[in-house]
């Protein structure tokens, strides 16, 4: 459900990886814009006001990363902003996750082959790994921009309440 | 201090303004577009939405002797242009909108069409049902050179006129 990196049986004898699968607690979130409109962010306040009240759920924003489970990425990720990007996860504690939302961040949006932008952070993911930091879920929330009850969707995918209806299909003409 | 208890009597009169969302059905307008949907029966694969739509979420692409129709909702910006355009209607525009999902491929709809081959170079070009669909609507289609590519029928329909060269 959740895409897994890494993660082998540590000398505790303990599946990291199923450990790190699944987040127990209440999540706190941190916020990251990497170029984006804007438009996903008002979102993203949208979701936290009494309006939505996502402190329902146990989700409260954090102003530093150091204190965060769940990283809120917004924007197609601008070259500009890629360091400062790897800079603010890697200050993530284990687990960390990552909930791209918007079409910017899931494909790039208009953006995707754009010279200035990585066009979304799929294509950040490789990046990182290849950097050695690892990313142990990922959730994709595509829409433009996404509604605060997709973004409320997609965390409640991430900590494993509903499964995701979306799937693959290919049909024949 | 006692300024602060100014907000107590509008919070009484406002009430509670939180929505439920999973238990409460989410405000959706008439207007409102969500994912797309297309009708794989109707879709003739003319390739018109992949022209008009804006971060190219619809592409087409030639794999050996398909033409697919891919529709990648993770760069979708729900305009609705591809539904206006299409010529057979074949796409609808829903109000689905809780897609998020933690594998990419998930947000993936393939279509796949039928090819057809210059039987002189062998070169893909249209779909078979684009071309029954040319064939059906315009009269006195010369259809002899129907199942050729367009550079091997402006050859064939040169030989006609001024024959063929020695």
């Amino acid at each position: 459900m959740v895409q897994l990196l890494g993660g082998e049986l540590n000398s505790k004898g303990i599946d990291l990886r199923k450990a790190l699968s699944r987040i127990k607690r209440s999540i706190w979130v941190y916020h990251i814009n990497t170029g984006s409109c804007n438009g996903c962010d008002i979102e993203i306040l949208d979701v936290l006001t009494p309006y939505f009240d996502v402190e329902r759920f146990g989700i409260k924003l954090v102003a530093s990363p150091r204190h965060a489970d769940l990283a809120l990425l917004t924007g197609p990720i601008t070259i500009k902003t890629f360091s400062k990007v790897y800079r603010a996860l890697n200050a993530m504690p284990r687990p960390r996750f990552v909930l791209a939302i918007g079409s910017c961040a899931v494909g790039g949006n208009i953006w995707f082959e754009s010279y200035s932008t990585l066009g979304g952070f799929p294509k950040a993911l490789e990046m990182f790994s290849e950097m050695g930091l690892e990313i142990d879920g990922v959730v994709y929330v595509p829409g433009c921009p996404a509604r605060p009850e997709a973004i409320i969707y997609g965390a409640a995918t991430l900590l494993g309440l509903q499964k995701p209806k979306t799937r693959y299909r290919r049909f024949k003409a | 201090m006692v300024k602060f208890l100014k907000i107590l009597p509008i919070a009484i009169k406002t009430g509670t303004v939180t929505i439920k969302y999973p238990y409460q059905e989410p405000l959706i307008t008439e207007s409102f577009r969500g994912a797309i949907e297309i009708d794989p029966n109707k879709c003739v694969g003319c390739g018109a939405c992949t022209r008009i739509c804006p971060p190219k979420a619809l592409t087409m692409t030639i794999e050996s002797n398909t033409i697919i129709l891919k529709y990648f909702v993770g760069r979708c910006i729900f305009c609705g242009m591809c539904a206006d355009t299409c010529p057979e209607k074949a796409i609808s525009i829903t109000k689905e909108f809780e897609l998020a999902t933690g594998n990419i491929f998930d947000l993936y709809a393939d279509v796949e069409h039928e090819v057809k081959t210059c039987p002189i170079c062998g070169k893909t070009f249209i779909t078979r049902k684009l071309s029954d669909k040319i064939i059906s609507k315009v009269p006195d289609i010369p259809l002899e050179t129907m199942d050729l590519c367009p550079d091997c029928r402006r050859k064939e329909t040169l030989k006609k006129f001024i024959g063929v060269p020695e």
